[in-house]
């Protein structure tokens, strides 16, 4: 192997580094470039390293976590063909561009629309309870499956090359996704029956009322489906409960006098 | 005063970073961010209340590709910093200044938004003096416009925690002695409404198929444990 364990470390540490200058016209481009380059510095000199980094500073554009696979994959990739050994069909570039967008649509919807609101939902249960400690919690619960992703993909990419995309498929990526998906309804479910079931008590008002807010949450939700702008339903309510408040406080002044 | 709004301006920049420059550890989600600003401001406790209240609302806006979505990292911040500093100012506390402030806060997270498009719009620039360093056959001049883009990140994150703490500043003092009262009677209520809005959009905008009958499934079986217990 020409790329040492010492330079694979210093590029997986300037992965962290990836979107610095994200931009709309090569979104990761200039970054993944720059996470490379120790890399390709091992590998190429003079002319063809520029000509080389010139190819990578193009556009590029996948999901966060999963772009030290991809990295991985295309150090090694670069690696054979730099010692001749590599595969005559294939290049890298082609490579880099049909894996970029099927990776960020898996990491999107696991980390963003999964395991983001799964571990928002167990840390809220401690901040609620007033716990401290429930910063550190979520951030603690999120960090264990990206840092895993970042480092175990990492290397996987690079053992592997091209390969690597089995080790994505083999370990079904989409469906843990979908998964990770329902555990997080299920928790804001409990979260919000727990946040309405305290409410309640400190109100001292019947539990079972709680049953009644999954009226305007499901008619909230189908809104919100529609388009509807989070901003827009914030305003809504919060001018609602408002002047509920206010009438109720008239109400109760009315007829105690 | 000073040395805390500066504080607030430090924990902004280091989480404004992290929402998409570097690491993405979301130490810039406000469940974190606002107890570590009210931590550092000595009231953690505001900053859980806080985080609680708008951890969830922008969480279904996901930074996909090249959308954008508001900037909830100071909207948290700012109304830690903005509660703890008013408080002591107005000589006020509880539930009622802290839920103003952030009523403010979150209509003025839209400039974030605009602020964090004009620094993804501006690093286009840095392409131009990314390929000239490399005709130059500068490799270090590549690298450095690579993380001169932290600049215009830092800003963005930093001039919407300004803009709100200047908004904040000026409305509160007007608006406090106007609304105490009348939020009272229903601040609880606003209380628990901000995170169920977050739930129920994260609801309507989750692509999962029989997404609400899970929900309530899991709302009625929680309740109805905790009532029986």
């Amino acid at each position: 192997m020409v790329i040492s364990w010492k330079t694979r470390l210093y590029i997986w540490f300037r992965l962290l580094l990836l979107q610095a200058s994200w931009n709309f016209e090569r979104l990761q481009g200039v970054g993944f470039f720059y996470a490379l380059l120790p890399g390709l510095r091992k590998l190429y000199k003079g002319e063809e390293l520029l000509a080389v980094s010139r190819k990578y500073v193009g556009y590029f554009n996948t999901h966060v976590y999963l772009a030290p696979m991809v990295a991985g994959a295309v150090l090694k990739l670069e690696e054979d063909k730099a010692s001749g050994e590599a595969d005559p069909t294939v290049q890298v570039d082609d490579f880099k561009e049909m894996v970029a967008a099927p990776y960020a649509a898996i990491g999107d919807a696991l980390f963003w629309g999964g395991l983001r609101p799964l571990a928002a939902g167990v840390s809220l249960f401690f901040a609620i309870k007033g716990i401290l400690w429930a910063p550190l919690i979520f951030v603690v619960t999120y960090n264990l499956v990206p840092t895993w992703f970042r480092t175990v993909f990492f290397v996987r990419g690079y053992r592997q090359g091209m390969e690597s995309v089995e080790f994505i498929q083999k370990n079904r990526l989409p469906d843990w996704a979908i998964h990770t998906k329902e555990t997080a309804i299920v928790l804001l479910g409990g979260l919000s029956a727990f946040m309405v079931f305290s409410h309640l008590n400190q109100q001292q008002l019947p539990s079972w009322l709680g049953l009644l807010t999954l009226v305007p949450m499901v008619m909230l939700g189908l809104v919100a489906r529609k388009g509807m702008s989070t901003l827009f339903l914030v305003t809504v309510t919060v001018v609602t409960i408002f002047l509920l408040g206010l009438f109720w406080a008239d109400m109760v002044y009315l007829i105690a006098s | 005063m000073t040395g805390s709004l500066a504080f607030g301006a430090l924990i902004s920049l280091v989480c404004g970073l992290d929402r998409v420059a570097i690491l993405q550890i979301m130490i810039s989600r406000p469940i974190v961010a606002a107890p570590l600003t009210a931590m550092a401001l000595g009231e953690p406790l505001v900053g859980v209340q806080i985080g609680v209240m708008v951890e969830l609302l922008w969480l279904a806006r996901l930074p996909v590709g090249a959308a954008v979505p508001p900037d909830d990292t100071q909207v948290a911040i700012a109304s830690s910093v903005l509660a703890i500093l008013l408080g002591q100012e107005l000589n006020a506390s509880g539930i009622e200044l802290l839920l103003l402030c952030l009523l403010v806060a979150i209509p003025l997270g839209k400039i974030g938004q605009y602020f964090d498009h004009y620094a993804r719009q501006y690093n286009v620039r840095l392409i131009d003096r990314v390929d000239t360093a490399l005709d130059r056959g500068s490799l270090l001049g590549a690298e450095f416009q690579h993380l001169r883009g932290l600049t215009s990140f830092s800003l963005a994150a930093v001039g919407t925690y300004v803009a709100i703490v200047l908004g904040g500043f000026v409305a509160i003092p007007f608006l406090w002695p106007l609304l105490n009262q009348s939020l009272s009677h229903s601040s609880a209520w606003i209380q628990l409404a901000l995170p169920l809005v977050g739930v129920a959009v994260i609801l309507g905008t989750i692509n999962v198929s029989r997404a609400i009958t899970l929900f309530c499934a899991s709302f009625c079986m929680s309740f109805l444990l905790m009532w029986l217990v």
